[in-house]
C-alpha cells in the first residue's frame, strides 16, 4: 500500500531528475514528467540501467530490473522510487 | 607474387593446454566435452553477499605449482598462472620442449577481457579497508595485462621471442590466434603460442549482473527459457607452427588454421550487431578460402543471453541457406572470457581429429526464434572437414576463426 506518507518531497523529485539528466546528458529544462527517455532523449539499456542503480544508490533501495520497462519517464520513475520505499519499509516484507 | 622464399606457409595446430571448470589438460577438456559434464558451482571467488544468485564455473583444482617451476607462483596473478600453465600443456602435448622453443623464434599472443582485474578487485579492497599506503606490494607488481604473455616466456625460458597481450575482451583468443596464423604464414616466426586466459572477479560478475545478464541457476544456449550467462574462468593456449616444420618433426596435427576474419562495427558499448557478425563471418570464408556450404558445423558464440543468442543466429541464417549445426561450450564451461573463443578453438580441433559435434547441455526446447540445430545435450558422431569459431565481444569486436583437417596428400 502506498499512502500519501510515502510520496516523495520536492528535493527528492529534483534530486532524482538530476541524476536522470546527468546519466542522460541533458539539460534539466529539457526533460518534462512526461518526456519519454527513449524517445525524447534518446536513452538506451545502458542508460536505464545506469539510472536505475544510480537511484538504488542515492535512496538506499532495491528497485527489482523489471521495473525498468515501466521507468519511461520522469514522473513513472518517481513513482517507481516511491514504491520501492515503500515495499521497504511494509513490516511484511 | 611471392617469390618461393615469402610464399604462404600453411599453418597447423599441433599441441592443446586446456585449462578449464570441466577438466585440466586436453584428455580431461576431451573427455568432458564427449560427455557434456557441466562446470556449474556456486563461486566462491569473492564472498557473493548481497547477490541474488551466484552460480559460476570456476577451475576448483588447479596446483600452479604443478605447472609453473621456474616462477615463484605467488608472483604470478590467476590468470597468468592459468595463462602459464596452459602454454606449458600445449608445450608437452605437441612433442616439444620449452629448449626446441628457444631454437625458434616464437610468437606469444594470449588474449584477454579482465587480465589481473582480480588482482584489482583485492587491492581496490585493501585500499578501502587500509589505505593505499597498505597495497600489497607483490600483487600490485603481478597486476599486469602484459604478464598473461610474459609470464610464458619467463616460464619457458625463450629468447627470441615477441610477446602480446591482445586485450579484445570476450573475442580476444581468436584475434590472439589470428595473430599467430598471420605470423607464421608470413615467415615472421616458426611456432606460435596463442590464444587466451581470464580468472573470475568480482566486478565482471557485477557487471553483468547488473546488466541483468547472469543465469540464476545454469547457461542453456539456444533455448526458449535461457536466463543468461555463467561466469567462468580458465585458458586456452593452441601450439602452431608451419605444416613443413610439423612434417619435417613427425608432428601429430590436430587441424589446420584456414583462416579468419575481423570485424569491429563499434555500434553499441554492449548489444550485438547482427549485420557487423554476417560480415565478419563472410570475411573468414574468404579468408580461409570456402564457402558457408563448407562449414560442417559452428563453435557459437552462444553466450545464453536472449539478445547474443538471437543476434548470432539470425547472422548465421544471413549467411548460411542452411545453417549447419551450431553448439556453444558455454553450456559446459560457462563464459570463460578471454578464454572463451581459444578454448572453443582447442574444442573445434579435437572435434575434427575425433570424429565428434560437442553437444549444447542444459538444452530442453530450441527458441524458434534462434531455430538452430544445438546438438542439444549429447554429443554427435560426425566426420568434420571445415569448423567455424565465432567470437563477439562488447562494442562489436567480432573475430570468427575456420579450422580444416588436414590430411596427408596421398
Amino acid at each position: 500500500m502506498t499512502t500519501a506518507a510515502n510520496h516523495l518531497d520536492i528535493e527528492a523529485r529534483d534530486r532524482i531528475k538530476e541524476i536522470i539528466c546527468d546519466i542522460l546528458e541533458i539539460e534539466p529544462e529539457e526533460m518534462t514528467d512526461t518526456s519519454r527517455f527513449k524517445e525524447d532523449h534518446e536513452a538506451d539499456s545502458m542508460g536505464a540501467i545506469e539510472i536505475l542503480s544510480q537511484l538504488e544508490r542515492v535512496f538506499g533501495t532495491d528497485i527489482d530490473q523489471a521495473e525498468l520497462s515501466r521507468m519511461v519517464n520522469l514522473a513513472a520513475v518517481v513513482t517507481v522510487v516511491e514504491e520501492a520505499i515503500a515495499a521497504q519499509s511494509d513490516p511484511a516484507n | 607474387m611471392y617469390d618461393d622464399e615469402r610464399a604462404p606457409r600453411r599453418v597447423v595446430i599441433t599441441g592443446l593446454g586446456t585449462v578449464t571448470s570441466i577438466g585440466l589438460g586436453v584428455t580431461a577438456f576431451l573427455d568432458g566435452l564427449r560427455s557434456g559434464r557441466s562446470g556449474v558451482k556456486p563461486i566462491t571467488a569473492f564472498d557473493t553477499t548481497g547477490f541474488a544468485h551466484a552460480n559460476g564455473c570456476e577451475v576448483d583444482d588447479f596446483d600452479p605449482a604443478d605447472w609453473i617451476h621456474r616462477t615463484e607462483p605467488a608472483e604470478l596473478g590467476r590468470a597468468t598462472q592459468f595463462s602459464i600453465a596452459a602454454a606449458r600443456m600445449a608445450v608437452e602435448d605437441a612433442g616439444l620442449t620449452p629448449g626446441d622453443l628457444r631454437e625458434r623464434k616464437v610468437l606469444i599472443s594470449v588474449g584477454t577481457t579482465d587480465a589481473e582485474s582480480r588482482d584489482l578487485d583485492l587491492l581496490v579492497g585493501q585500499q578501502l579497508e587500509h589505505g593505499p599506503e597498505q597495497l600489497d606490494h607483490r600483487v600490485v607488481r603481478r597486476a599486469q595485462a602484459g604478464r598473461l604473455s610474459s609470464g610464458i616466456v619467463r616460464e619457458l625460458g625463450l629468447v627470441d621471442v615477441e610477446a602480446l597481450t591482445i586485450p579484445t575482451a570476450c573475442a580476444a583468443g581468436n584475434y590472439a590466434i589470428g595473430s599467430g596464423f598471420d605470423a607464421i604464414r608470413d615467415g615472421d616466426v616458426e611456432a606460435a603460442l596463442c590464444g587466451g586466459a581470464d580468472a573470475v572477479c568480482r566486478k565482471t560478475f557485477t557487471g553483468f549482473y547488473r546488466l541483468g545478464t547472469i543465469a540464476p541457476e545454469v547457461c542453456q544456449p539456444f533455448d526458449k527459457d535461457r536466463k543468461g550467462i555463467l561466469t567462468g574462468e580458465g585458458a586456452g593456449i593452441l601450439l602452431m607452427e608451419s605444416l613443413d616444420s610439423a612434417r619435417a618433426r613427425g608432428a601429430r596435427i590436430y587441424a589446420e588454421v584456414l583462416g579468419y576474419g575481423l570485424s569491429c562495427d563499434a555500434h553499441h558499448p554492449v548489444a550485438p550487431d547482427q549485420d557487423g557478425l554476417a560480415r565478419c563471418i563472410e570475411v573468414a570464408h574468404a579468408n580461409a578460402g570456402v564457402k558457408a556450404e563448407d562449414i560442417d558445423f559452428i563453435s557459437a558464440h552462444g553466450t545464453g543471453t536472449h539478445a547474443n543468442d538471437v543476434t548470432e543466429a539470425g547472422a548465421i541464417r544471413q549467411v548460411f541457406d542452411n545453417p549447419p549445426p551450431t553448439i556453444s561450450i558455454k553450456s559446459m564451461i560457462g563464459h570463460s572470457m578471454g578464454a572463451a573463443s581459444a578454448l572453443a578453438s582447442a574444442a573445434c580441433a579435437l572435434a575434427i581429429t575425433e570424429d565428434f559435434i560437442p553437444p549444447t547441455i542444459n538444452h530442453r526446447e530450441t527458441d524458434p526464434e534462434c531455430g538452430l540445430d544445438c546438438v542439444p545435450n549429447e554429443a554427435r558422431p560426425a566426420r568434420l572437414n571445415v569448423v567455424q569459431n565465432n567470437a563477439l565481444a562488447f562494442a562489436g569486436n567480432n573475430a570468427v576463426l575456420i579450422l580444416g583437417r588436414y590430411e596427408e596428400a596421398v
